[in-house]
């Protein structure tokens, strides 16, 4: 196999040749965390395809309209296309999601904004090659060009494509190992809503917002909100559709404290695992409850977020408690 | 009917309060110096008072006002005479229409808080580095104290002096030793109010700096986690109840458990135990237990109708009915206090590993240090406030008895409607006109006075004291405030804004879970018995002498308190949502509204009436 590998076959060191994502999903699998099958395809698939002298010609002009244009124009190259038929059967051709998976991107010092293209519920081979496809395309979307011009890597224009099986969510979210507002380390916070998980990370909806103990899996808070609409699979074939959520579930809770227990336990071996905090998403198979229906669609190391502010240790237990007492002052 | 005109800030200035309907000379019940009172008016109105409703709930009796007083000496004499705490010296106390209100004196030059640091230093530092060996002296005094208490006799005044005091050497006439014994029952009392704060401060200081270490580092750090990672697990508090779980099981195990029924009063139950063999054997064991473990307090006694369970066996036995009953359906009512023992070292461990490595030395040592302080924590509370004071109570009793033979009370009882003085002048009276021989003004001049004053009592008890008097605060500085009655700048600004009135309440996250159901308002220890099973308890504060009724209730819910109060810890223990130092729950929410107690976010919700 040259340009395909199953997802479990993964680890880190294959980031530079697979991208983050689909070596991250790898990383899950081998701390047997549940993550949806699938498998990844390389930077060298993308490297073939871009070899093609109309699509070459095309990048050397620097045009995205232009390059979009050649690569729709251009067939992938056989071998590609075959590996990617043989993955995808043997994955027994259920609907996926097929998404970049980006050299750099999901690091703990970049997210590659603008780059990360997803295609939800895509079936058949056609579809599948269709999307890979877009993904690539979306190297040169301006965002992403810019992006890589910033960080002087323009010269390295690559990627790999991770395609997984889709979770039909009933629930989904995402959910951090530390609370990112007030930086505690002993929370995870979870945001969960209906449906497919565009909703929450996409910002459409304002999520369920709970916070869970990872010493006791205690539900320390938990605020309901409004969640109108959810994210579905379309019945009539590729995608999803957008549809109102009836008044009952708009504002129940979506996650009863088992649930959230559940979670808490998940992000911390992942969290264990990669060895820092992470930025999980997460999704609940429709019909089926918590841990069976649980599945990790990403993770990733969470950026931005600052531990609380650090206070200088005390120098003894006495000297913390006369400062309580307000008795450390010295005479000036 | 409380007139409450906002002159100053958003709390009422305390000279604005007017006196309740058919309440006029409540102050006469009091000290002087406890009033409000135009001539310091310049220096009181602008100060911050704070309704002390989780020592005084309901309105003082004229003769519990001792425990005012006694207690503000001894805390103001440790915190600022003995150890010298820098920022804050003693908390004055006000009193307005029968409810006590504080402020704590702030120290403010820096020279002053320089002086007295290293007063304190060295002084709580000595506390700090002997603690073990000086808690246990401290535990041996009190015990002495008690039997001391309790080898006190209440003279009797004879119609003839013995011969011993006629014929024999140093005896004293009945009239000194009537009046030194009552001069020596108060001192006792002071004794023991000097012992109870002795360790206070500092305990609960070398806890509250672990807590505010935690949340500095793990800020959603829930407060019950901090209490549990120090809390012991074999502390004495927990043995009365322990004692009466392991009398469940031998009366099970010995065949007289058919005794305890439901609804059946303690007589009733002693009365089949004594028909037979084994029941005495039982009788006898429970007699054991009852030294000291039945010394426990109906409620934190600072009043005076706090009685211990050997005076209101009620209590425990409906305790003991429960633990049958649940014995029998098969439910494991022992402790597990070595799982408990687990959970807490998993707890202490698991968050330290959370920590950043140059933090967890800090953290270690704070805990152990909080450990260390925390018996003393629990345990003052046993030995000074249920077994000393309720035997103390008592013994007043006894000279209340001696006034009422004398005709000066109708009932012996009426004692507590007294000021300690006026029950001093009554005795100077009653001696004298025993030594004399003639006639007695006091049974015509005290039970007039009495019987007006619990009709006073009673309209008071009606009327709704603001939780707070005068300025708000920018910020609450004083850390006996912050530490002792968890009256932070928050809370404070929160009961500004609910002056307003607002159909929820916030208060302090004591114990997670929420319930929804009906409440129960409990403004004395004899309403505790109305408690129906699924109510919520809302009460000025509760205290871990009611255990059996924690089983009764789904969630509690009060005015005043924080997450280290003993209130807190039992709910915890019981896993019941609390919400703790609410300000005015008690005034807000009526008994048999439904209310939603969320003890994770801290709020109370009142529910739309059906």
């Amino acid at each position: 196999m040259a340009y395909t590998r199953s997802l479990d076959q993964l680890r880190r060191e294959d980031e530079p040749s697979f991208g983050g994502k689909s070596a991250s999903l790898g990383e899950l699998l081998a701390a047997e965390i549940p993550v949806p099958p699938g498998f990844a395809l390389s930077t060298a698939a993308y490297a073939s395809f871009a070899s093609d002298h109309a699509v070459a010609a095309a990048i050397a002009g620097g045009d995205a309209d232009g390059i979009g244009d050649a690569m729709r124009g251009v067939a992938m190259p056989s071998d590609v296309r075959d590996e990617i038929a043989g993955a995808y059967a043997a994955l027994g051709e259920p609907p996926v999601a097929v998404r970049s998976s980006a050299i750099g991107e999901d690091s703990a010092e970049a997210t590659f904004a603008g780059q990360q293209e997803t295609f939800l519920w895509v079936r058949g081979v056609e579809q599948v090659c269709d999307a890979v496809r877009d993904c690539w395309i979306s190297l040169y979307s301006p965002t992403a060009v810019s992006y890589r011009a910033r960080l002087g890597r323009d010269r390295e224009a690559a990627m790999g494509v991770t395609i997984q099986q889709m979770v039909d969510a009933e629930i989904s979210g995402v959910m951090f190992t530390c609370n990112p507002v007030s930086g505690d380390p002993s929370m995870v916070a979870v945001n969960a809503s209906w449906g497919l998980g565009l909703a929450v990370v996409g910002g459409e909806v304002t999520p369920d917002d709970y916070l869970v103990s990872k010493v006791t899996r205690e539900v320390v808070r938990a605020q309901v909100n409004d969640k109108h609409h959810e994210y579905v699979p379309d019945p009539n074939g590729r995608g999803t559709i957008r549809r109102d959520v009836e008044d009952e579930r708009r504002t129940a809770r979506c996650l009863n404290e088992p649930a959230l227990a559940a979670l808490a336990e998940v992000a911390k071996r992942v969290e264990r695992h990669f060895g820092n905090r992470q930025d999980i998403e997460w999704a609940i198979a429709r019909g089926q409850s918590i841990p069976e229906g649980l599945y990790l669609l990403q993770s990733r190391p969470v950026t931005g977020v600052e531990g609380p502010k650090p206070k200088p240790a005390p120098s003894s237990a006495i000297a913390a408690v006369m400062t309580t007492f307000g008795a450390n002052v010295k005479r000036t | 009917m409380a007139s409450s005109t906002p002159a100053l800030g958003a709390f009422p200035s305390p000279f604005s309060i007017e006196t309740p309907p058919g309440c006029e000379g409540w102050e006469e019940m009091y000290p002087y110096y406890a009033m409000f009172d135009e001539r310091r008016r310049d220096t009181d109105e602008p100060r911050f008072w704070f309704w002390n409703s989780m020592h005084f709930p309901v309105p003082m009796p004229a003769f519990d006002a001792i425990c005012i007083d006694s207690p503000y000496q001894a805390v103001g004499t440790w915190q600022n005479r003995v150890f010298a705490v820098p920022p804050a010296m003693g908390i004055d106390y006000r009193i307005v229409n029968g409810y006590v209100y504080i402020s704590g004196n702030p120290v403010t030059d820096p020279d002053q808080i320089a002086e007295r640091a290293d007063f304190f230093q060295k002084r709580a530092g000595h506390y700090f580095a002997n603690w073990s060996e000086l808690y246990g002296k401290w535990k041996d005094k009190m015990r002495a104290l008690i039997g001391e208490l309790e080898e006190l006799q209440v003279p009797q005044l004879p119609k003839y002096e013995s011969d011993e005091v006629a014929l024999g050497e140093d005896r004293n006439t009945a009239f000194y030793e009537l009046l030194d014994a009552y001069g020596r029952v108060l001192r006792l009392g002071d004794l023991m109010w000097q012992h109870h704060f002795e360790f206070l401060l500092l305990g609960y200081g070398a806890y509250a700096t672990f807590a505010e270490f935690c949340k500095g580092n793990l800020p959603d750090i829930p407060d019950q986690h901090i209490a549990q990672m120090v809390a012991g697990i074999d502390v004495l508090l927990f043995r009365p109840d322990a004692e009466l779980r392991r009398l469940a099981h031998l009366a099970i195990d010995t065949g007289v458990d058919g005794a305890f029924v439901e609804g059946r009063t303690p007589e009733q139950i002693d009365s089949e135990l004594v028909s037979s063999e084994s029941g005495r054997a039982w009788l006898s064991e429970l007699e054991k237990v009852k030294d000291p473990w039945f010394n426990m307090a109906t409620g934190d006694g600072l009043y005076h109708y706090y009685r211990s369970w050997l005076d209101d066996p009620s209590i425990p036995y409906a305790a003991l009915i429960g633990h049958v009953n649940a014995l029998r359906a098969g439910e494991q009512i022992t402790r597990p206090t070595e799982e408990l023992e687990r959970e807490r070292e998993r707890l202490a461990s698991e968050y330290e590993a959370l920590l950043e490595q140059e933090v967890r030395g800090a953290f270690n040592e704070l805990l152990s240090l909080s450990r260390t302080v925390f018996p003393y924590v629990e345990e003052h509370k046993f030995f000074c406030d249920y077994w000393f004071l309720t035997r103390w109570w008592n013994k007043i009793r006894e000279f209340g008895a001696l006034l009422a033979e004398h005709g000066f009370l109708e009932d012996g009882e009426d004692i507590f409607q007294l000021t300690r003085h006026e029950v001093a002048s009554a005795f100077d009276e009653l001696v004298l006109t025993w030594a004399t021989g003639g006639r007695a003004l006091g049974p015509a001049h005290w039970p007039p006075i009495v019987a007006r004053r619990k009709q006073i009592l009673e309209r008071l008890s009606e009327w709704t004291p603001p939780p707070a008097l005068g300025v708000t605060p920018e910020a609450v500085t004083d850390p006996m405030t912050i530490m002792l009655w968890g009256v932070t700048t928050e809370r404070v600004q929160e009961w500004a804004r609910q002056q307003d009135g607002g159909h929820v309440l916030n208060g302090a996250a004591a114990s997670p879970g929420v319930v929804e159901g009906a409440a129960r308002v409990v403004r004395s220890v004899d309403q505790v018995a109305d408690i129906r099973d699924g109510e919520i308890l809302v009460c000025g504060s509760t205290s871990p002498a009611w255990a059996p009724i924690f089983s009764k209730i789904t969630a509690t819910v009060t005015d005043v308190g924080g997450v280290m109060s003993h209130a807190a810890i039992v709910c915890r223990e019981y896993g019941l949502p609390a919400v703790v130092g609410t300000g005015r729950a008690t005034s807000q929410i009526r008994t048999g509204q439904r209310i939603r107690v969320d003890g994770g976010a801290g709020t109370v919700t009142l529910l739309a009436e059906e």
